[in-house]
């Protein structure tokens, strides 16, 4: 693993902790936890986390990209903006 | 004309044995199917120790086991308790006790959630997944079991409308929910309507977008069994992402529509929602919440052929008024109306010297009469001889007319504005919350001496939540541990975002805490 992609996941993984699952009363997420199932996100939290993702790593995340397949642990959400950074 | 919500079944089932009743996950059941298990499931509830009126709770996320489980608890003669898959173990304890649930519909890893406690206080739990080998205890019983009982008929028990069908649990300002008990005929009273006002057809595909331990779902689960139509059931992972939402409208071919507001305005504001895309999509039904009218201005011009209707009523009445989109007028207004009552249902407004208000731009409290109002709340007398009252009105006969508080003004056009809450009752994404509860869900820890609960309007979710809290030892709390806290006793969407602390809280001249102060002047959630 190189040093990128454990600082993407440690930032991700840092967001949701701190800002989705604290508010949630949640206090350990795993990386490859549904963050659906267990509750961290809301209607508004997606759109909170999507602002992080777009603001912290310069990325672009389109609507059609804001999916359960894209967003819904923090592994995945680490593999969305690896993508975007290898284009 | 059905008098049992089961009838409904068995007369669809009749016409269109094969047509797909419902969707959910990927698998759909026929009607046919839907009867069959339904049946057998009841049978097996029966045999399970189900008496008529006995309380039988589901305890699962959605799919089509869900409606199974719904029609297969009242053919039993029971009455269906939807408990929310994502509430705090604590609450759902709380609610199977509260109303005597022995016999629960569950998951297996739903079952083990429960505390021992809980567990052990169930006679019977029926696992709609797999059970797992080892370990399941007496009283479990897998799915696979309704094979043995009989799928042509239900058992034969006696019901009469005016038994009860299901109890849905809604906040309590005590800081317990509260159960509202519905009757069969509270139930048809308001399907019937919507049969009649929306001509729902056995052509139509319903959605289902709100939880079943949410009335909304009381609309799209009946009328489309009650059509013979189609009901899709929209669950978490497609709810949550609005693009993920439009996608499942569009391949689904969804014609009627029902929601809360926001779920609207997601769609609007993150998806790309086209009329020519939904060529069979007729009627929008939305309640639960007050529809920004920015949006539904939008929402409007984007689906010019849709009809809008906005409906109005607490679960105690499930919906009581209605206002359908005028859209001429819609450019030149600046508030939706509740509008006028539906048909078999009488509404007025009680102003503070206790008379009906009659006059253009009188205000007062709206009361419900008719066949649609709830008995009252399970287990609870105080509470509801507080809500649910002799119509002081007439003299003739008893009666009991259910009071909303909600204020509403009366306006020249004859519909009905919401004005606002004579309580402390907000509400989010339509989830009615009472700040007492979450008040009481803070208080209940031992560092915690004063605590005041805060709605901050949103122009998307309704309102969202902070709270201001003194502890009893200064720096001895952390927000953090507070919302843990929360957690193990209240829904995750009633515990605040935000929790701000001071040595004391503000207060009125009265002694009371100084809510509007403190809305006023503390922290802003951030956006």
């Amino acid at each position: 693993m190189t040093t990128k992609e454990t600082t993407v996941k440690d930032q991700v993984r840092q967001f949701v902790t701190e800002e989705l699952a604290a508010a949630k009363g949640v206090t350990v997420v795993s990386d490859d936890e549904s963050l659906i199932e267990n509750g961290v996100v809301d209607s508004l939290g997606i759109f909170r986390l999507v602002t992080f993702l777009e603001e912290n790593f310069g990325v672009k995340i389109g609507d059609e990209e804001i999916s359960a397949e894209n967003l819904q642990s923090v592994n995945m959400i680490e593999q969305l903006v690896l993508s975007k950074g290898k284009k | 004309m059905a008098y049992i919500l089961q009838q409904l079944l068995s007369k669809s089932a009749k016409r269109f044995p094969e047509k797909t009743a419902v969707w959910a996950r990927g698998r759909s059941i026929s009607y046919r199917e839907l009867d069959e298990r339904s049946n057998q499931l009841a049978h097996l509830l029966v045999q399970s120790g189900v008496r008529k009126g006995d309380r039988v709770g589901i305890f699962f996320p959605k799919c089509v086991e869900s409606v199974i489980s719904m029609f297969a608890v009242v053919k039993a003669g029971g009455v269906y308790v939807p408990l929310d898959p994502a509430a705090p173990v604590d609450r759902v304890g709380y609610i199977i006790s509260n109303c005597g649930i022995r016999v629960l519909i569950t998951q297996d890893e739903k079952r083990r959630s429960l505390d021992a406690a809980t567990r052990e206080s169930l006679d019977r739990c029926v696992i709609v997944d797999k059970a797992r080998e080892s370990g399941n205890g007496t009283g479990v019983v897998p799915w696979s079991a309704l094979a043995e009982f009989s799928a042509v008929d239900a058992p034969q028990v006696t019901l009469t409308e005016t038994d009860l069908a299901y109890i849905l649990y809604t906040s309590g300002s005590t800081g317990r929910p509260k159960g509202v008990m519905l009757t069969h005929q509270n139930a048809l009273t308001f399907v019937e309507w919507c049969a009649d006002k929306f001509q729902i057809t056995h052509e139509d595909r319903l959605s289902n977008h709100a939880p079943l331990h949410f009335d909304l779902s009381v609309f799209d689960v009946y009328n489309a069994i009650e059509a013979g139509a189609t009901v899709y059931l929209v669950t978490e992972e497609i709810a949550l992402f609005p693009t993920t939402l439009q996608k499942f409208m569009e391949t689904h071919q969804i014609s009627i529509w029902y929601s809360v507001p926001s779920a609207l305005v997601l769609l609007l504001l993150h998806a790309d929602l086209k009329a020519e895309k939904l060529p069979r999509l007729r009627t929008i039904l939305f309640a639960g919440e007050v529809f920004p009218m920015k949006y539904l201005k939008q929402l409007a011009e984007l689906l010019p052929a849709v009809e809008l209707d906005n409906l109005y009523g607490p679960t105690e009445t499930n919906v009581c008024t209605y206002y359908r989109v005028d859209r001429e007028r819609l450019a030149s207004m600046d508030k939706l109306p509740i509008g006028i009552a539906c048909e078999n249902t009488e509404v007025f407004a009680v102003n503070d010297q206790d008379e009906i208000v009659t006059g253009p731009g009188q205000s007062g409290e709206l009361y419900v009469r008719g066949p649609s109002v709830t008995y009252g709340y399970w287990g609870d007398v105080e509470k509801t001889q507080k809500m649910v009252v002799p119509n002081r009105f007439q003299p003739n006969f008893e009666e009991k007319i259910y009071r909303t508080g909600d204020l509403v003004t009366l306006a020249e056009d004859g519909n009905y504005y919401f004005v606002g809450r004579r309580d402390s009752m907000i509400k989010s994404r339509g989830y009615r919350i009472e700040l007492g509860e979450i008040e009481s869900a803070l208080l209940s820890h031992p560092g915690v001496r004063e605590a005041a609960a805060i709605a901050v309007p949103d122009e998307v979710v309704g309102n969202r939540i902070k709270a201001v809290v003194a502890a009893h030892q200064p720096d001895t709390l952390d927000a953090t541990a507070l919302q843990q806290h929360c957690a193990a006793r209240i829904p995750k969407y009633m515990i605040p975002e935000l929790i701000e602390f001071r040595s004391t809280l503000p207060k009125t001249s009265t002694g009371k805490v100084d809510r509007v102060g403190l809305s006023r002047d503390s922290q802003p959630i951030a956006v």
